[in-house]
């Protein structure tokens, strides 16, 4: 599939670390920056991953739509599962979050296959600012930063959090990479420079920092 | 468990640090078990220019109290010396400075290399504060003196202000002290203990075996409360706390913070922790509240000299700092707590001439019997009638005391003594109980206010719950840490299931000594004295609450944990109450003062920014805050003022064509088959017959008929509508549509685009013409006409446009996804045609030249659209719309006002004084007509003109007023016919 040239929301925040960029589904976002060797084993990682394509959709009839178009749909709100690889997050009862992974591309042929009309099912245009959170320290970023209790969230539990982190409202799951705790997190792509340069100074002050894409999938590693 | 009882430091010596000489100071006793001191550790400090030594562990207090210094610091009103009083974090009037580090409590604050400290509050230094002269002077200045006094004559006060502001306050502001970072965490617990003496301990082994995650926190350094302290003379107490802190450390599933206080109680058990580094937030899902009582002072004359201190206070010094308190003591006393106290001083070769008993029947244990065989010479009913000494205590004068509490001083023994322990009673630490709402009765068999009706998921053990015995206190921990347990669905037992009964009572009823010459202090913060509670209630402050506030008691920085007991009990006696019916206050959180740093921690400002925000920072972009979001003011070059580039950028859309980045607006997609009919109840216009491919204005309404938002709805498809809001008011709108719908359930679905879509106004006369060399759509009047609404490609990226007016210029909003906005954008910008970014300021004026209001600002919570001239915009045939009805009622009334649009007066053109700014005042024979909401030069107009509120009879056209700027200038303007510019409105709908 051809995507068109997309920008980060993270462009300009990242952009003076010069980290050597990796373009995934048409965005460039960083493949790895200087010294991050081993951060997110040691410490705490905050990795962009805006450049995979979402799709959302809400409304009583997407349920059913999306499962007509054999899109694995979880049984429960505030719930996800994996679909290729990426995966499929329920939101609420009626709002869903359709993610790819490298070698998916059903978000991005889901908003082409709504028709206008469609009873009960209406698009949500998706640009978050998408980050992974990762590494041993990751809890302690996310106490610092966020009134919820992700560590008592069993790790295989498949849970969708809605909450706020910084005091930006984000949607948070945990999958976990490697034996070592990561977590999902998507922002609106406007309060991105803020969250990313707020996330970092906390990273950073806990040994972490900046990982790029390389460092989480094998995929990506060149 | 992850802490030690008292973590001991191993680090290396920092500097200022060196190893300890052979010689003790003589305040200084040799090793005790389990003293919290690293005696291989010196650390060298200074106090008022003196040079000192202390150990590792140490606080400040202790290490000068085993130095011999006696004088710590004074008090706060009358300047008196005073010295240690609890050394558990409320000895106020020895609040120390370090630095920027002002009231550092030197008796818990650890003891640090090379601290420079100095005494606040005095006036030439500690020894020889000059202020102590206030003393004399004490009988004129009587508890309220400055409500009823420097007032009058008026002219004097400036000077009693400056006055009493530069001798009141304690510490030194430093205005360049360093940021101290403190972020704030959460954290999580099952069960929160608060308070690790033994009935927290125990709660926390008992919640923990059933399977809970517990945190126990402790404020002092160490943990194990009374145990370490209060020994008796014999190690059996601490051997009893070791094993219970070995039984803590198998337990993986307790963390236990010493150092950390549980500062305040908030709804669904939320609790800040305050420790040394910062403020944690922790959610519990039960509290057992075990946090002991606080030691109450008894009330003699010059109760406040150095050396009379608490019986614990004593104790503490003795077995966790290892300093010998004093030589000799009198041991004063209502309970068997003050014997033990007195078998502690003898076991560390300190005298004790005598304790005096004020109960007539003295203590029933075998306590008395010991301590006569000590040598202890023992006066049931007896008090203490008054202290001896200068600035430090030398005698103790006693005297029998009768049953109504009088003294009977015909016949006083006098006691040479260096210390005189008090240990008459006891006071709940219960401030987190009353925070989450307990009922609190006052059980006169101990003398206390007991706990009698807990909140859902709160427990309370231990001294705080009226328990004293230690194996009494055991096993109410146990009992509170089972039920606790229980609570949470967990299987835990306990030996008791109910609070065990006391038979004596540990606080005496009427600790109070009155004397003729006063000095008998009640609160040390505020150096409050016995009269001066009678005082206030002959002034008629004989209400709790009421007493407070008149004598303040309670209102200082120890926040009555000292003072509050024993001023119930006099104002109950004054009344014929009992305590129990006088009641007490309660304690707002944080009830216990806490570093302001902390409760700052780690800001977050949270903000947005555009996609196009690089781009606008490449072209030296000034910034401002719109809401939560950052845009461009203005766009800075060299040499230019601010003033010059509002104007050009104005100007280049006026003779020429500019971009702004407007994707700060709040942008909405509605879907469904009743989106038309949602639309017609949310706004004020027609939106049902609207034709798709078409926009229009749209005015938001409250129920009070309010203007609340506005923006253009665009109607894409017969069941799909677009539509924008102001920038502030998008996530407002958002959450009031979606309310609006769960009411009235039409088949809608409404989606936030405002972060999903970036957007801008490309506007001028040459924006059509830049507009054709980027898009294939067919842009002339016929097939895009003014308000029209197109979907179609530009510079390759799929957008949405708009032929909207706001700057009253031919222009294009164009909307295009948030991560390709940037191509659409520098596609315009790389055009050729001389394309000029505008920022905010620029628009403004624009807008203000065509009349177009903001609302927010050229409207308030009270504008209604009549008023806002936005009559036009309001359908009432429609049968309903939010706010309808009020619209129908203010109109029988008329408006109130009416937004009108006004120039100053042709003199003013060039005028170089004051002109009118924003929410100047209108002026209409010499009262207040109204104010201006928007006033802007314009170059294209060569005049000042402005939108103002104004009174509706001086809305009509060249209706003259005066506009009162500042200083108190007196501007006139006059009424005019808006748009300024373009009134036909003929430039945005330019031909082609």
């Amino acid at each position: 599939m051809s995507y068109p040239i997309r920008i980060s929301p993270l462009a300009g925040a990242v952009a003076g670390l010069r980290p050597p960029l990796r373009t995934v589904h048409g965005m460039e976002i960083p493949e790895r920056f200087p010294g991050e060797a081993d951060r997110w084993q040691t410490a705490v990682g905050v990795c962009d991953l805006s450049a995979f394509v979402r799709a959302g959709v809400k409304g009583p009839g997407a349920e059913a739509w999306l499962t007509a178009r054999n899109v694995p749909v979880p049984a429960e709100a505030n719930s996800w599962t994996p679909a290729g690889t990426g995966l499929v997050a329920r939101l609420a009862r009626t709002e869903f979050l359709i993610e790819d992974g490298f070698g998916d591309a059903t978000a991005a042929r889901l908003p082409g296959a709504l028709q206008p009309g469609e009873p009960g099912v209406y698009p949500v245009p998706r640009q978050d600012c998408a980050l992974a959170l990762t590494g041993i320290a990751v809890n302690e970023l996310l106490v610092q930063t966020c009134n919820v209790d992700f560590a008592s969230q069993p790790a295989a539990g498949r849970i969708v959090t809605l909450t706020q982190m910084v005091g930006v409202s984000v949607t948070v799951l945990r999958s976990d990479r490697g034996g070592v705790p990561c977590y999902r997190v998507w922002c609106d792509g406007t309060m991105g420079p803020y969250f990313w340069e707020t996330l970092i100074g906390i990273a950073e002050e806990l040994g972490g920092g900046p990982i790029g894409i390389a460092n989480l999938f094998a995929d990506a590693a060149t | 468990m992850n802490h030690p009882t008292r973590q001991r430091p191993v680090a290396a010596p920092e500097p200022g640090t060196g190893s300890s000489g052979p010689q003790l100071p003589p305040g200084r006793l040799p090793a005790v078990d389990g003293e919290w001191i690293d005696r291989s550790r010196s650390l060298d400090f200074t106090f008022e220019g003196r040079r000192f030594a202390g150990f590792r562990g140490d606080t400040p207090s202790s290490a000068l109290w085993a130095a011999g210094v006696r004088v710590l610091g004074r008090s706060f009103k009358y300047h008196r010396p005073r010295g240690v009083l609890s050394m558990a974090n409320h000895d106020v009037n020895t609040l120390m400075q370090f630095g920027p580090r002002l009231n550092l409590r030197a008796d818990v604050e650890p003891l640090e290399a090379a601290m420079v400290l100095t005494s606040v509050n005095t006036h030439g230094g500690v020894e020889a504060d000059r202020a102590r002269l206030l003393g004399w002077f004490g009988g004129l200045l009587p508890v309220g003196f400055y409500y009823k006094a420097f007032h009058k004559p008026k002219a004097l006060f400036p000077f009693w202000e400056r006055l009493f502001r530069r001798i009141s306050g304690l510490g030194k502001l430093e205005f360049d002290a360093p940021h101290v970072r403190t972020p704030k965490r959460y954290d999580f617990a099952d069960v929160l203990v608060v308070g690790a003496g033994p009935s927290g301990i125990m709660a926390a082994l008992t919640a923990a075996r059933a399977g809970a995650k517990v945190v126990l926190v402790d404020e002092n350094a160490g943990i194990g409360g009374s145990l370490g302290f209060q020994r008796g003379g014999s190690n059996q107490a601490l051997e009893r706390l070791r094993d219970l802190e070995a039984q803590l450390t198998a337990m993986p599933n307790v963390s236990v913070r010493p150092g950390t206080l549980a500062a305040g109680w908030y709804a669904d058990h939320w609790v800040p922790l305050v420790d040394a580094q910062r403020m944690t937030k922790l959610r519990a899902r039960a509290v057992v509240v075990a946090g002991g009582v606080y030691e109450q002072p008894a009330v003699f004359r010059n109760n406040d000299l150095p050396g009379v201190m608490l019986a614990s206070a004593a104790q503490r010094l003795i077995y966790r700092y290892g300093v010998k308190p004093m030589d000799n003591a009198v041991v004063l006393t209502a309970n068997a707590d003050g014997y033990v106290a007195a078998l502690d001083l003898l076991a560390q070769g300190i005298g004790v001439p005598a304790i005096v008993d004020l109960r007539p029947d003295g203590e029933a244990s075998d306590l008395p019997t010991r301590a006569k065989q000590l040598g202890i010479q023992v006066l049931k009913g007896h008090c203490v009638f008054e202290a001896e000494g200068g600035d430090r205590l030398t005698a103790a004068v006693v005297c029998p005391i009768g049953a109504d509490g009088k003294p009977h001083t015909s016949a006083p023994q006098r006691f040479a003594c260096d210390g005189l322990l008090m240990s008459v009673g006891w006071a709940p630490a219960a401030p987190l109980l009353y925070q989450a709402g307990t009922r609190m009765s006052f059980d006169a068999t101990v003398q206390q206010f007991v706990p009698r009706e807990l909140p859902e998921g709160m427990f309370a053990a231990g001294r705080v719950n009226g328990v004293y015995c230690l194996e009494s206190r055991l096993l109410d921990g146990e009992r509170a840490g089972a039920e606790a347990a229980r609570y949470l669905g967990l299987e835990a037992s306990s030996r008791i299931t109910a609070r065990p009964a006391e038979t004596t009572s540990p606080s005496h009823p009427w600790p109070i000594v009155e004397h003729a010459s006063g000095k008998n202090f009640i609160d040390f913060d505020e150096d409050l004295q016995l009269r001066d509670f009678h005082n206030a209630a002959q002034e008629g402050f004989d209400n709790i609450e009421l007493l407070k506030r008149f004598t303040t008691v309670g209102m200082g920085p120890s926040q009555g944990k000292h003072s509050n007991m024993n001023a119930i009990r006099i104002l109950a006696r004054i009344r014929g109450r009992t305590p129990g019916e006088v009641g007490t206050t309660t304690a707002r959180p944080f009830f216990h003062p806490v570093p302001m740093s902390h409760l700052a921690g780690r800001g977050f400002s949270p903000h947005r920014e555009t996609p196009m925000h690089a781009r606008h920072a490449d072209l030296n972009a000034v910034w401002m805050h719109a809401g939560i979001w950052l845009r461009p003011e203005y766009y800075a070059v060299a040499g230019k003022t601010r003033g010059e580039l509002v104007r050009e950028e104005a100007g280049a859309v006026r003779k020429g064509v500019g971009i702004i980045d407007v994707g700060t607006l709040g942008k909405m997609e509605l879907f469904g088959p009743d989106a038309g009919e949602f639309l017609e109840r949310v706004y004020t216009a027609r939106f049902a017959n609207l034709k798709t491919g078409m926009t229009r204005y749209a005015v938001m309404l409250d129920e009070s008929g309010v203007v609340i938002d506005d923006g253009v709805v665009a109607r894409l498809a017969p069941e799909h509508f677009y539509f924008t809001t102001t920038t502030t008011g998008a996530a407002t709108v958002y959450r009031e549509l979606q309310r609006l719908n769960a009411m009235w359930g039409l088949r809608i679905g409404i989606v936030n685009a405002t972060g999903a879509f970036a957007a801008m106004n490309l506007a001028g006369p040459g924006s059509r013409a830049v507009l054709a060399g980027l898009t294939s759509l067919d842009l002339a009047n016929a097939a895009f006409s003014y308000l029209a609404v197109r979907v179609g490609e530009v510079a390759g990226v799929p957008c949405r446009l708009m032929r909207v007016g706001f700057v009253g210029e031919l222009g294009y909003e164009i909307h295009a996804p948030a991560d390709q906005a940037v191509r659409v954008w520098d596609a315009i910008m790389a055009s050729g045609a001389g394309v000029r970014p505008f920022g905010v300021e620029a628009q403004r004026l624009l807008r203000l030249e065509k009349g177009h209001i903001i609302v927010g600002q050229d409207t308030d919570g009270l504008t209604q659209p009549d008023q806002a001239g936005l009559a036009w915009a309001v359908k009432m045939e429609k049968p309903f719309f939010v706010g309808k009805r009020s619209v129908e009622i203010v109109r029988k009334g008329g408006p109130r006002q009416r937004l009108v649009g006004f120039e100053l007066d042709a003199t003013h053109t060039g005028h170089t004084g004051p002109v009118p700014k924003e929410c100047h005042l209108v002026i209409r024979d010499n009262t207040i007509a109204g104010r201006v909401t928007s006033i802007a030069w314009s170059d294209s107009l060569q005049r000042h003109i402005g939108l103002a509120f104004i009174e509706p009879e001086l809305a009509a056209e060249a209706t003259p007023f005066f506009i009162r700027a500042d200083g108190g200038v007196m501007v006139p303007a006059r009424v005019v016919p808006t748009p300024f510019y373009d009134a036909a409105s003929e430039r945005q709908k330019l031909a082609d």
